[in-house]
């Protein structure tokens, strides 16, 4: 019993003194930031620098609000929601024998309530996330038809925009410069953070991808080095994939500008984007990690985190696609004309 | 009573399940409330990339407005057991979801009670 009181004593008195031991300096640098909702896991990359004696900071590329007093840190973190409403996520915590833990909550009205739940952040190792894992698949493994979960994903919402990706998103209206809501392919990297099922099929050196959403098939060259003569840039752009220990990397260029979502951020014709693809132990689950390259337009790189599972149940349905229910109300709206005068803004 | 049934009910409180959608109507509708609106469907219109209803709602003063109700793709409500027959052109229903900003007449579907009990959910897979 004596030994007892004694080690809780010690214990005690430990305990506030690794906490005076982390300074604001301590939080400086590239975290893996997670949080725990009551269904799911999301994990970000959280970058805190100390710019002009104030600090900045960044979730998957994207802006938050950070304070940082000793040991003690505050992030505000904007995302939208799966029906694409906007709110917060308020974090507090405490660097702790470095790692930083807290507990956040959801502020602001959303279709997905949040409960309040823990985070946590431990130190960044570019991006070995999701490379860890022991087997490296035969590239026919990750064939299948496959349904989104809702684990992983952020989903930040603003971006760390250049002055051209900013003048381009003032003007910009969404849904009425949407390319969807027309009929007209989301293209990459949209499609591929969409939640609706898509198959890959693995034959004669390349994957095809099938997504169910706007019925879009998408090619994957493994061993093409570059796009042939004269392949026109398109929302697709040209796709070659290799892997990398038990990860399929699969580097996209040659795309032809759109919006990154419905927000209407640009992507420019000089994007690359990057998917890094790892299937779980059992086969049965697959994990994305989605990277934007576009300096016109993005000072940091967006980042998004897709996970599904396989599914043997379902069937990739068709998706025909009649544009009437957008053009008839904003005729009957009287909006057409405003709508005409934009198409130099559309594509 | 039954006029009072006639009536427009439009309750707003949280919302507390797990809704869905696949892109965004942040521009069209609101998440600050919930409403539900009694009507009879006027106007069927079941194609990608959304699928639209016609609600024709009485008000108090017994005038008809018509609301425009829009829900997900034809391919996630039919996934649901969501067909196009199931709604059909006078049907009288009772519909939950995301009002339209400023006052438009305009609905974002979470959820229709069919007549006979039948509630269609427009969300996505836990």
């Amino acid at each position: 019993m004596k030994n007892l009181n004694f080690f809780i004593r010690v214990i005690t008195l430990l305990i506030p003194c690794c906490i005076l031991q982390a300074n604001e300096f301590d939080f400086e640098g590239r975290w893996i930031l997670s949080l725990q909702d009551k269904k799911r896991t999301l994990i970000g990359l959280l970058e805190i620098e100390k710019n002009d004696q104030a600090w900045v900071a960044y979730l998957e590329g994207g802006p938050v609000e950070i304070n940082i007093k000793q040991n003690q840190i505050e992030i505000l973190a904007d995302s939208r929601d799966v029906r694409g409403f906007v709110f917060n996520r308020r974090l507090t915590g405490f660097l702790v024998n470095k790692q930083i833990q807290g507990r956040y909550q959801q502020e602001g009205a959303a279709a997905q309530k949040e409960e309040p739940g823990p985070w946590s952040a431990v130190r960044d190792r570019k991006h070995k996330s999701t490379t860890n894992l022991p087997k490296i698949p035969k590239p026919e493994e990750i064939s299948g038809i496959w349904t989104a979960t809702q684990e992983l994903d952020f989903r930040k919402y603003s971006m760390s925009l250049t002055q051209e990706g900013k003048d381009w998103l003032e003007q910009y209206l969404p849904y009425y410069d949407q390319p969807d809501v027309r009929c007209t392919s989301i293209g990459l990297p949209a499609l591929v953070t969409y939640s609706f099922p898509f198959e890959i099929i693995f034959s004669n050196g390349r994957y095809t991808f099938l997504y169910e959403y706007q019925s879009k098939v998408r090619r994957i060259w493994a061993n093409t080095e570059s796009p042939g003569s004269f392949m026109p840039p398109s929302r697709m752009g040209f796709s070659k994939g290799v892997w990398e220990g038990n990860e399929l990397v699969i580097k996209t260029q040659l795309l032809e500008k759109t919006v990154r979502d419905f927000r209407g951020e640009l992507i420019s014709e000089n994007a690359i984007i990057e998917e890094r693809y790892s299937l779980s132990e059992d086969g049965q689950t697959l994990t994305a990690l989605i990277i934007v390259d576009d300096p016109d337009n993005y000072q940091r790189k967006p980042i998004r985190r897709r996970q599904w599972v396989r599914n043997a149940s379902t069937e990739i349905f068709p998706y025909s696609c009649d544009p009437d229910s957008f053009y008839i109300p904003m005729y009957q709206d009287g909006e057409m004309q405003m709508y005409i005068d934009r198409s130099p803004l559309r594509f | 009573m039954l006029k009072l049934f006639n009536l427009v009910f439009i309750s707003s409180y949280l919302f507390s399940g797990v809704a869905v959608g696949h892109h965004s109507f942040t521009s069209e509708f609101t998440a600050e409330k919930v409403i539900t609106l009694h009507g009879d469907i006027q106007q069927v219109w079941f194609r990608n990339p959304h699928v639209r209803y016609l609600l024709s709602v009485k008000t108090s003063e017994e005038e008809s407005v018509t609301w425009d109700l829009r829900g997900s793709p034809v391919v996630w409500l039919a996934r649901k057991g969501w067909t196009k027959d199931i709604i059909s052109l006078g049907d009288k229903v009772i519909v939950e979801g995301y009002p339209g900003h400023d006052g438009r007449k305009m609905l974002s579907i979470i959820k229709v009670t069919l007549s006979d009990g039948t509630v269609l959910i427009d969300r996505a897979p836990e």
